[in-house]
């Protein structure tokens, strides 16, 4: 498993558009499971409603996680779409 | 985002060039109450705009924008207008317009000709029908009319269905199962419009129609069973004639690379004679319940009309959360 502690910069933080993004790069990776954990919640990455559900807003800190064959090449990926704001800014 | 279905055999849109006045009076001579009055040498002229016009000012005189090419009413104002003139001023009048190449003058209210009218019109060759219908009457059926042969025409391969009353296009390559799909909706109560091929007609601005061409009306192929009457089999209520296309779906074929519409901010759109239609991207697997989802679909799109989206509603809840949320760490950290 791999882990890694992103904030959102973007300005709506974790809004619709930006939670689609996410949901369709960890869907993916079929065989690694990924995860997100706020405050001590832990959600399902690819969940589309679990990923809105966390109204992330901006500077809010978030852990991925990935587990799974790929886990590495698909925690870099979701994190440089979080840290590049997720390409839409 | 317009994007080109790419496996729809698709022609360009196609407006007819011209219309010959011939036609017109034998498409509607009862539903415009039409007769012959005079210069019936010229009922090959050809009407080429759609538009109507009142030669009002040109018989006046004014003739410098005089849109001659259009069929031409005369109403009680053009008539009673004329029948107060000499008969040398009515003649050079009547002249003053005929000498244009006008397609043909209607006469409405029943009035009688002008003699002078009836002379040049036979003259010329240029038709006069009378009709029993007030101006405003024939004025509108006549621009119905001719709005319908001048629309804009193009051939799209696919199925039309009428889900819950949402006019829903079915595309996809051949075998896909468009059909297949049409007919599991006609057996869930919705209705044919049309299969494999379809007209569409853009109507008024921003409105497409489908039809589909009389010779294969429901009839539909059935891919191991041969050609099926859709309106036999499943009576009158299995079908209908045209209908307003609302949505197009897209068949396609899943690979583990098919990217779902995810949250349904805004759908994909594509353009039939410069239209826009929202377009989904279905794949199809086993398993997998198209039919289902074509009611959802239009359920879906039926509250969009009245102003509902989820996914607008599911942004203005995460804002609220997200503001709720930042209140509350802000005095958290309030220690005064």
């Amino acid at each position: 498993m791999k882990s890694q502690v992103v904030t959102l910069r973007n300005k709506l933080g974790l809004h619709a558009r930006p939670a689609s993004h996410f949901v369709k790069i960890a869907g993916r990776y079929r065989d690694t499971k990924v995860s997100i954990v706020r405050d001590g919640e832990v959600i399902n990455g690819k969940s589309i409603l679990g990923v809105m559900m966390l109204a992330a807003g901006q500077g809010a800190s978030l852990e991925i996680r990935c587990d799974g064959p790929d886990e590495e090449t698909c925690l870099a990926e979701l994190v440089e779409l979080v840290n590049n704001k997720f390409y839409e800014e | 985002m317009n994007q080109e279905t790419e496996d729809s055999t698709r022609q360009t849109g196609r407006v007819i060039d011209f219309l010959e006045v011939k036609q017109l009076f034998e498409d509607n001579e009862e539903r415009l109450r039409l007769t012959l009055l005079a210069g019936g040498d010229g009922l090959a002229r050809q009407i080429e705009v759609k538009h109507i016009h009142r030669p009002g000012l040109a018989l006046a005189g004014y003739i410098d924008l005089f849109t001659f090419e259009r069929v031409q009413v005369l109403g009680n104002t053009e008539i009673n207008f004329l029948r107060g003139l000499s008969d040398e001023q009515r003649a050079a009048s009547i002249g003053r317009v005929m000498e244009f190449a006008i397609p043909c003058l209607v006469i409405t209210n029943g009035n009688d000709p002008p003699a002078e009218l009836v002379e040049q019109a036979n003259a010329r060759g240029i038709p006069v029908f009378g009709s029993l219908h007030s101006t405003t009457d024939f004025t509108h059926l006549l621009g119905d009319y001719l709005d319908d042969q001048f629309a804009p025409t193009t051939t799209v391969h696919g199925s039309l269905v009428d889900v819950y009353g949402t006019g829903m296009l079915f595309t996809g390559r051949s075998g896909i199962g468009k059909s297949e799909i049409a007919l599991d909706l006609v057996e869930r109560g919705h209705r044919l419009v049309t299969d494999d091929i379809i007209r569409i007609d853009k109507k008024a601005e921003g409105v497409l129609i489908g039809t589909s061409p009389e010779l294969t009306r429901h009839i539909m192929e059935v891919r191991g069973v041969g050609l099926i009457d859709v309106r036999r089999m499943f009576g009158v209520r299995g079908i209908r004639v045209q209908k307003r296309i609302e949505v197009e779906v897209h068949l396609e074929e899943w690979d583990d690379s098919f990217e779902w519409e995810r949250i349904g901010l805004d759908y994909e759109s594509t353009s039939y004679l410069g239209v826009d239609v929202p377009l989904l991207r279905l794949p199809i697997f086993p398993g997998k319940n198209i039919s289902m989802i074509a009611e959802v679909i239009a359920l879906q799109i039926h509250l969009r009309v009245y102003g509902l989206n989820p996914a607008e509603e599911m942004q203005r809840r995460m804002s609220e959360e997200m503001n709720r949320r930042k209140v509350r760490n802000y005095l958290i950290r309030d220690y005064e």
